[in-house]
């Protein structure tokens, strides 16, 4: 890790810099000390592969059961 | 989530609700056929069961029906949407007051007196093959019960934002929050579900 920043630092800032709300020093601070630490590298993977591994494992389909009582709702509307 | 129903040539949401207010019932129709799924996989993922989920699409809708003469364009109907689905299943939620859950606090990354990760990187990375090793099903079953072992306060704007891919500032909107509490409640969903989903690494498939 680079003197200036803690990798405790750098997670509790992580989601402000992949949304781009952070100034440039501080970007530029989290940047260097990742680049030069493999285990906040590890980290930052992890953290960004979270969202799309829970996202794709909870693709739940509806069932056609649901399906058939919308459409009991929609007809007895009319 | 902006976007991706309304893409291409199709229909906007808010031509549809004039056309049903100005009494054409089959818009209504569309809107549903259009919203059904995304409501019940919204639905799914907050209350972490098919049949809660079936019953709040539906309430959910029904609810539309009744209120949409008083939508007033004031959000993408989208995100009035989503805010009745996302009410329902709390109230869902709340009356079933489920089973106390785990917390998830100990998949907190850990660090040493100088701020360092006490982890190797090894540790702290979610390993390659874990989709491949894990059967879909139970891939899917686990990381729903660690999503149904947030607690509600990071659990709503963590589904909305990272699971329907709504941007921040439409959760924000959405559940009366601002930008930067909703992005401190979704950072903190990913630490703990990062953590939760890093130890899978020793789970036999």
């Amino acid at each position: 890790m680079t003197r200036d920043l803690a990798c405790a630092s750098g997670v509790d800032l992580l989601m402000d810099y992949l949304e781009d709300a952070l100034p440039k020093d501080l970007r530029d601070r989290i940047e260097s000390h990742v680049a030069a630490c493999e285990r906040c590298t590890a980290f930052v993977a992890s953290y960004r592969e979270t969202p799309r591994i829970v996202r794709e494992a909870t693709s739940f389909e509806m069932p056609p059961e649901l399906e058939e009582s919308l459409m009991v709702f929609l007809r007895g509307r009319r | 989530m902006r976007g991706l129903e309304n893409a291409g040539s199709e229909t906007p949401d808010e031509f549809l609700v004039g056309l049903f207010l100005a009494g054409d019932e089959m818009a209504f129709e569309r809107l549903v056929v259009r919203h059904r799924q995304r409501v019940f996989r919204l639905a799914r993922r907050l209350l972490g069961d098919e049949s809660d989920a079936q019953d709040v699409t539906q309430e959910t809708f029904i609810q539309v029906y009744r209120k949409l003469s008083s939508f007033r364009h004031e959000s993408l109907f989208s995100t009035w949407l989503y805010r009745i689905a996302t009410n329902a299943a709390l109230m869902r939620r709340r009356a079933h007051s489920r089973r106390k859950t785990e917390s998830l606090d100990s998949f907190e990354p850990r660090f040493d007196d100088t701020g360092t990760h006490a982890a190797t990187a090894a540790e702290l990375s979610i390993p390659s093959l874990l989709e491949e090793a894990l059967d879909a099903r139970i891939l899917a079953e686990r990381v729903q019960a660690a999503v149904d072992r947030l607690p509600d306060l990071y659990r709503r704007p963590f589904v909305l934002r990272d699971l329907e891919e709504l941007d921040t500032a439409q959760v924000a909107e959405l559940l009366g929050l601002q930008v930067a509490t909703v992005r401190q409640r979704v950072h903190r969903a990913r630490i703990l579900l990062r953590g939760y989903l890093s130890s899978l690494k020793e789970v036999k498939p």
